[in-house]
């Protein structure tokens, strides 16, 4: 190993090193005075500390006081996980007007004093601590990358989640383009009737929002209309939107439905319509500074013969038995659907999720939906709860595998529905209900091992079988594949990480809202299009952006310009100067490294994540 | 002030928004596991070249885990490219005759704290039974990528 290094600026690298307690987190397990002595010996470290909090304002002020005195520029602190402290040191070298990437984090809490104890975790210290310095002594200065961003916001669906982005984002003084495929505004919940957990109607939820997009001068409404282009980057995205007349069937009988209405009016289970439908195709290309993607839910479709759905006009999904509750006489002793009478509802819980391989059966891509919907409890028994208020001469039958009545306030829902004698029985995966026509009293038998009764088999003649289906992600493959989005394995758009950046992509500058990410209800969806929002205006607000400087960068002195890079690179981010270098725009490229591996003169690498770097970091592991 | 035990070192490659955050769900449960074990923390292992792999045994690094997001890996076709470099070190440590099991290609989720531990449990018990690693010879040693 090299003695010592030398940064940009020619100054040989000068380490200060931190080793934190953590209040006995660290120091009960790791002898941090050990460390601290063993590793200021190591080449270019200058000191070595140790403070029972580094977090702490004393302990940030150590480190400034060393770089102020000029004795110190690079910092390694060693303590807990680097996503809890790691910006908070960078924060505190900045504040002391040192570059803050010129600082390397050792996790010897979470990775060390938290999993092993005694002498092996003291030394197992000492040499995570020895590879960081080893990292940090070959740091070199980073700056943010800042580039323009238009004040301009395109969602794409206009459903729930997109309406309440596409509001925030107005208010925030953020031009907003909604765009939309369908001719309506509403997406998913205009299907609905009352929502969980207010029992509120949908349609005023819905027709709140509208009414704030149709006032809003910040927001044009594109109907009909769909993202056929996209180039650029996060603060310059360039989408081409086109518009044109629907041509599918369910969408004209739709539009049937609201001939003759007033544009801007909302109608039940169709949506709110803008009017403005277009007679030929338009197209216009936009800069906008980010994206939102709300696009969206489908509903799972039950299978031909499913719990016998598609072979019985009594079995229907649960969005049809909403709908056919709203149509149904309101004063009658017994719930009336189609003029006859129904006396007795069959419930059934997690039709098309949480399903299970082998015991049911993959849809024609070999694919299933193995996680849980979340929304169909609550839902079902909601309407459980309506047929049961209005309608008491109506029994219902609840069969469940689990009740997730999980969020806040519908947990009730579950208790409510046994104080209302909706009687419930549980069943496995592998012995689900069975639906049999009968000539009896009933049109349809409901055969299922009861949990509940010590596998007891239970058979009940019933008047009408409702599926709580799940939710499924929609396709939206062309725009997967035109953005290059990461996609999880189940199929929903995936988040950059479940906590702690919960509503971006990996992408720079696109964002998730709602459905297109998992099942959510609408408060959730909601939740997620103001964090969306918020993210966007925080993104926007200043005018400019700021990037990770994590890209990759050409060392041009040993570039051999064979483009072995470029044609590696999956962001088209590389490109060839006319000198024959390789070239990075850096607010295209997402520092993955695919390039760095396949040039065979490492003429290009990660800035702050460099491969000589990490090759060092072994030498120390071996080392120490 | 190095580890006195003459047991081999495991090097682990972790993915910043999974295997990484896994393993601190590891320590979050206080689940012990082998010290002997190095935990790098990478943002796609995609970066790695070929010889880098092959210089760490060299180096003397015992064995080697990626854990990798795997089909969630947030960078475009990085999961795939990545399987392919895999793909030619296994052929790479064969021409060694190095025992392909040193080095281990597996996913770890920012919450998969069992099967973490199985991973860093196998690979120690299998360097245990292997021993330190020995490649061919010098002249094979140069023949880097």
């Amino acid at each position: 190993m090299s003695e010592t290094k030398k940064d940009e600026s020619g100054e040989e690298a000068r380490v200060g090193v931190y080793i934190c307690h953590c209040g006995g987190n660290i120091s009960d397990h790791v002898d941090v005075e050990k460390v601290a002595e063993a590793v200021k010996d190591i080449p270019g470290v200058v000191v070595s500390h140790t403070d029972m909090f580094m977090c702490s304002d004393p302990g940030q002020e150590l480190i400034q006081e060393d770089i102020n005195k000029g004795n110190i520029n690079r910092v390694v602190v060693a303590s807990c996980a680097p996503s809890l402290h790691e910006t908070t040191f960078r924060g505190a070298i900045s504040r002391a007007n040192m570059n803050p990437y010129l600082y390397e984090h050792a996790n010897i809490r979470e990775q060390d004093s938290w999993v092993h104890h005694g002498d092996p975790a003291t030394a197992k210290a000492i040499t995570l601590v020895a590879a960081a310095i080893s990292k940090a002594r070959g740091l070199k200065p980073l700056e943010p990358i800042r580039v323009d961003a238009a004040s301009h916001t395109t969602v794409i669906g206009g459903g729930i989640a997109g309406l309440r982005a596409a509001v925030d984002l107005a208010r925030n003084g953020i031009k907003v383009a909604l765009v939309e495929k369908s001719p309506f505004l509403g997406g998913n919940a205009s299907q609905l009737d009352r929502v969980f957990p207010t029992g509120e109607k949908v349609a005023d939820l819905i027709e709140y929002l509208t009414s704030a997009v149709a006032k809003d001068p910040n927001i044009t409404v594109y109907t009909c209309a769909e993202l056929t282009g996209f180039e650029g980057y996060i603060g310059n995205f360039k989408v081409t939107i086109k518009r044109k007349a629907p041509e599918d069937e369910a969408t004209q009988l739709m539009l049937k439905q609201v001939k003759g209405a007033a544009p801007g009016s909302f109608h039940p289970f169709v949506g709110f319509y803008p009017g403005d439908v277009p007679a030929a195709d338009e197209e216009e290309t936009l800069t906008t500074g980010v994206i939102v993607f709300a696009t969206g839910f489908e509903l799972y479709e039950p299978r031909q013969g499913e719990f016998g759905y598609g072979e019985n006009r009594e079995v229907i999904t649960l969005r049809q038995f909403i709908r056919a509750m709203a149509d149904a006489p309101a004063t009658t002793e017994t719930l009336t659907i189609d003029g006859r009478p129904v006396r007795r509802i069959a419930m059934i819980h997690c039709v098309g999720s949480r399903q299970i391989p082998g015991i049911h059966e993959a849809d024609e891509n070999d694919y299933m939906n193995e996680y849980c919907s979340r929304t169909c409890c609550t839902a079902t028994l909601q309407a459980a709860l309506e047929v049961r208020d209005n309608y008491p001469g109506t029994q219902i039958l609840d069969y469940y595998r689990d009740i997730r009545t999980y969020g806040h306030n519908q947990e009730e829902y579950y208790s409510r529905a046994s104080e209302k004698n909706v009687l419930f029985f549980r069943y496995e995966p592998e012995d689900s209900p069975v639906i049999t026509k009968t000539t009896g009293e009933y049109p349809l038998k409901v055969t299922v091992v009861d949990k509940l009764t010590f596998n007891e088999e239970v058979e009940a003649g019933v008047d009408l079988v409702v599926l709580a289906t799940g939710m499924k992600a929609k396709n939206i493959d062309s725009l997967v594949e035109m953005m290059k989005l990461p996609v999880g394995a189940d199929k929903f758009l995936q988040e950059v990480h479940p906590k702690l950046r919960p509503v971006e992509m990996a992408n720079g500058g696109i964002l998730l809202a709602g459905t297109c990410q998992a099942p959510m209800d609408i408060n959730e969806s909601c939740n997620a299009a103001q964090a969306a929002a918020a993210k966007a205006a925080a993104l926007l607000g200043k005018g400019f952006v700021e990037l990770d400087p994590f890209v990759a960068l050409v060392d041009p002195d040993r570039c051999e310009g064979n483009g072995d890079c470029i044609a590696e690179c999956p962001e088209n981010a590389i490109s060839m100067t006319p000198d024959n270098k390789a070239e990075v725009n850096p607010a295209l490229c997402t520092g993955c490294g695919m390039c760095v591996a396949v040039c065979s003169v490492n003429g290009i690498d990660v800035q702050g994540w460099g491969l000589k770097e990490y090759e060092n970091m072994v030498d120390a592991i071996v080392k120490f | 002030m190095a580890n006195d035990t003459q047991e081999g070192k495991i090097l682990i490659l972790a993915t910043e928004s999974c295997a990484y955050p896994g393993a601190n769900s590891v320590g979050q449960a206080h689940s012990s596991y082998p010290t002997n074990t190095y935990i790098l923390r990478v943002r796609a292992p995609v970066l790695f070249p070929e010889h880098f792999y092959m210089d760490c045994f060299r180096k003397g690094i015992s064995g080697i885990i990626v854990m990798s997001c795997g089909e969630e890996c947030p960078y475009e076709g990085a999961y795939h490219a990545f399987a392919k470099r895999i793909d030619n070190v296994f052929q790479l440590m064969k021409k060694e005759d190095l025992d392909l099991r040193r080095l281990r290609l597996t996913a770890i989720c920012t919450v998969c704290n069992r099967p973490f531990l199985k991973e860093v449990n196998d690979m120690n018990n299998l360097i245990k039974e292997l021993g330190p690693p020995i490649l061919k010879g010098e002249e094979a040693a140069t023949d880097t990528p």
